[in-house]
């Protein structure tokens, strides 16, 4: 997406901010970041036009005013720029360390190049929890090594008897330095690293990432790569919405259900495999278009879509009309519509709190929004709501699928691309992951190599939706609330 | 009545549980690489090492034909070095019988000396016995993207059904006779995966999972020093993949548990002599 790159000071960055969410009747922040340390910039987007802007501010003695307290949504991305580049957010209300703790040295900036200006400012990267006081509270530590088979993390809850009275999360234990590692290999290979962000979001990466490269160089895919890029992107959502929809099943003990989705998301990995050659759509989507699909495969995806569409419908409408799971779902884990506007919470945690985004109607990205299916809006904010847009996804995904292998558009899987990249070049992509709104930003440096490469993962917005839906509820409903926010953690810490 | 119609319904399904044990992978997998015994070109021709996004692959030799390492255990499958070979001396290789356990195993090589060096010594070997050749209980440690977890999660569904060879997954290292990594281990990982590690009874194994718990795959050689589980732990047994096959993963382990060979170092046919004998 080719954005407007304007230069506001420090001081007018927030209140610029400020006007363009309320200011616009759907505008939202994308990200804050630094490119190396002597900045702030900002990516606002507008889903109602499709319009994107990144404004840049010099930041003066490596200290700024701090956003948190009049824009709540922006308490991560501090976090994570004071970790990243040494920028300090002066007023801060609970600043910590959310990528790099203790084992990383204190004055280790991996994406800084200036020498730090106030060094002092350096600590000693110890974590501390917020401790909740009083007569009965007690705390529970869970984590980094969960007792499932899933990424880790640290959960700190301060309970009084089995209420939650607060949940604290430590994150960044699978920080791999994904970022840095983007602006090191050469650009034609950078994108086997995107995909690598989080690999169950795999297609959604690759997708944002040969976006953003191919509209640094001007190129455009033929309609052909863009309909094997939709049906990839939907492939994913499909296989890993069967999958979330089975962890509800698991977490309520109705087994039955959640070994059913196992297999039939088997179905729709094998859709992938057909598309791609891997079960996860590995290497797929590259800048410049798609791998050739063999003649005869999209032929077999529609049999199977239709087949998987046929294999589904009974085991979700058993789930749907259960009263057991009904009762373990219903005015739990509520997150309300103002606090998911505020937290800028995305995808299907916004939608199920009443926020009609869904980057697919609004940015370019494979045949959308030509392709978008309407978009999936529940009002009540709990479990039930995050599980029915789920639901209804799954069913929109498999139309999406089927309309698009239905009228093939003809074209070459892929174009010629150049050499090398435009030098001092801006520019972004906005792809609705499975998770929600995934943004990859690429700035060039004046030789044309990738400068910095910044990527919003879905969930960096949503983790703090945890926590608020989490609290004056029962702890023994946390696994079930927490499957059902569906959360990366490869894809927060990179 | 719900739970009836959810009955009827898995009694209508069958037993979908696939009853041969590591078959190939379906015709359209990408697969993962392999060497076959056409000589590769040398002279020149670099394209695969050119081409390779983990530079797994070294071609060394001067004029004539020359050798080809490709190392398994940093290669994430991406199929470019099959299409760029010209001389089908690299071809896709579908079988999901990978895992080994010895980390010099996962780098294939064309060279006969070699190939026959290691077949003698995995002949000398003596096979001592396996404390977990019955059952053997395993702690799942990711450090990574979740790809390899998912196809660990998805080898307990009831297509694979990892349980019925007396695998199970569980909650606490206590429990568990092997630890099975997945992901690159960086900086944030290593000291509750070495005390994980730590809280095992002996005897216990380790076994590394997918490419990245193997050498880092994409992330080797960063400032996360995220390199792989062997800088922290001794490693049993290796399975390469990105992420491996739920197929791959049950191998791995029966690998540990002594029921299986690890995956040999021989060539594959070349595509012609394949055909040649097909037609006998």
């Amino acid at each position: 997406m080719r954005i407007t790159r304007r230069t506001v000071p420090v001081d007018h960055l927030l209140p610029l901010i400020r006007s363009w969410i309320e200011g616009r009747k759907r505008g939202r922040l994308g990200l804050i970041t630094s490119i190396d340390g002597r900045e702030l910039i900002a990516l606002v987007l507008d889903p109602a036009s499709g319009l994107a802007e990144i404004w840049a501010s010099a930041v003066d003695q490596d200290v700024y005013r701090s956003f948190t307290s009049v824009l709540p949504q922006a308490h991560w991305f501090e976090r994570a720029i004071h970790d990243l580049f040494g920028l300090y957010p002066d007023g801060h209300p609970r600043l910590k360390h959310l990528l790099l703790h203790e084992p990383y040295d204190p004055a280790c900036f991996p994406l800084r190049s200036p020498h730090l200006q106030v060094p002092d400012r350096v600590d000693d990267r110890t974590y501390r929890f917020l401790e909740v006081k009083g007569e009965g509270i007690y705390e529970l530590a869970v984590g980094p090594i969960h007792a499932g088979v899933i990424e880790p993390g640290h959960f700190r809850f301060s309970c009084l008897g089995e209420t939650i009275m607060n949940l604290e999360i430590k994150l960044g234990y699978v920080h791999r330095g994904v970022e840095k590692r983007l602006t090191e290999v050469p650009w034609p290979k950078a994108r086997f690293v995107a995909e690598a962000a989080a690999s169950d979001t795999a297609a959604a990466n690759a997708l944002a990432h040969a976006i953003a490269i191919e509209s640094l160089l001007g190129i455009q895919p033929s309609p052909f790569a863009q309909a094997m890029r939709t049906l990839a992107l939907e492939i994913e959502r499909l296989a890993m919405h069967i999958i979330d929809v089975g962890g509800m099943g698991t977490d309520v003990g109705f087994l039955g259900v959640s070994s059913s989705m196992g297999r039939l998301r088997g179905q729709a990995l094998g859709m992938g495999q057909m598309l791609s050659g891997s079960r996860f759509l590995r290497g797929f989507i590259r800048p410049g278009g798609t791998n050739p699909v063999p003649a005869g495969r999209l032929g077999r995806m529609k049999e199977a879509a239709s087949q998987l569409r046929k294999d589904l419908q009974p085991v979700i409408s058993i789930f749907e009309r259960h009263p057991i799971a009904r009762g373990r779902f219903e005015g739990v884990g509520k997150i309300s519509k103002s606090l998911a506007a505020e937290f800028g919470l995305v995808g299907v945690a916004a939608r199920a709190s009443g926020i009609e985004y869904d980057a697919r109607s609004s940015f370019p990205h494979g045949l959308y929004p030509a392709y978008a299916p309407p978009i999936a809006v529940e009002q009540g904010g709990d479990i039930l709501s995050r599980t029915r847009v789920r639901i209804r996804e799954i069913w929109t995904s498999l139309d999406v699928i089927e309309r698009v292998l239905s009228d093939i558009p003809s074209g070459e899987p892929l174009v010629e691309l150049p050499d090398s990249l435009p030098g001092g070049a801006a520019s972004a992509a906005v792809v609705e992951a499975f998770r929600g709104e995934l943004i990859h930003l690429i700035l060039t440096d004046e030789a044309g190599a990738i400068r910095r490469y910044a990527i919003k993962d879905p969930s960096f917005n949503n983790w703090t939706g945890i926590s608020i839906a989490i609290r004056n509820n029962l702890i023994a409903d946390f696994p079930l609330c927490n499957k059902s926010l569906s959360l990366s953690y490869s894809g927060n810490d990179l | 009545m719900p739970t009836l119609k959810l009955l009827s319904y898995l009694i209508d399904r069958g037993v979908t549980t696939v009853k041969r044990i590591c078959p190939p992978l379906e015709d359209d997998a990408r697969g993962m690489p392999a060497l076959t015994d056409a000589p590769c070109e040398g002279s020149g021709c670099q394209a695969c090492e050119e081409v390779c996004p983990t530079s797994a692959i070294t071609v060394r030799g001067d004029g004539g034909a020359a050798s080809v390492a490709l190392d398994l255990g940093a290669c994430i499958g991406c199929g470019l070095c099959v299409e760029t070979c010209p001389t089908a001396t690299i071809v896709a290789d579908r079988s999901t019988t990978v895992a080994a356990t010895r980390r010099e195993d996962l780098v294939l090589t064309n060279d006969p000396a070699e190939i026959q060096a290691r077949e003698s010594e995995r002949a000398a070997a003596r096979s001592e016995p396996n404390p977990f050749a019955k059952s053997v209980h395993a702690r799942v440690v990711s450090t990574g993207c979740s790809a390899c977890d998912a196809e660990i999660g998805a080898s307990g569904n009831p297509i694979f059904d990892i349980d019925r060879f007396g695998i199970h997954v569980v909650a606490s290292p206590r429990f568990a006779d092997a630890l099975v990594v997945t992901g690159p281990v960086g900086k944030g990982m290593q000291t509750a995966l070495r005390r994980c590690y730590d809280a095992m009874a002996e005897p216990r194994a380790v076994i590394a999972a997918g490419t990245c718990a193997i050498s880092g795959g994409v992330h080797r050689g960063g400032y996360a020093e995220a390199n792989g589980a062997d800088k922290i732990l001794p490693v049993d047994v290796y399975i390469p993949g990105c992420p491996p096959h739920p197929w791959s993963i049950i191998h791995g382990v029966l690998l540990a548990m002594g029921r299986v060979k690890a995956r040999n170092s021989g060539l594959l046919p070349s595509p012609q002599r394949q055909s040649a004998s097909e037609k006998e």
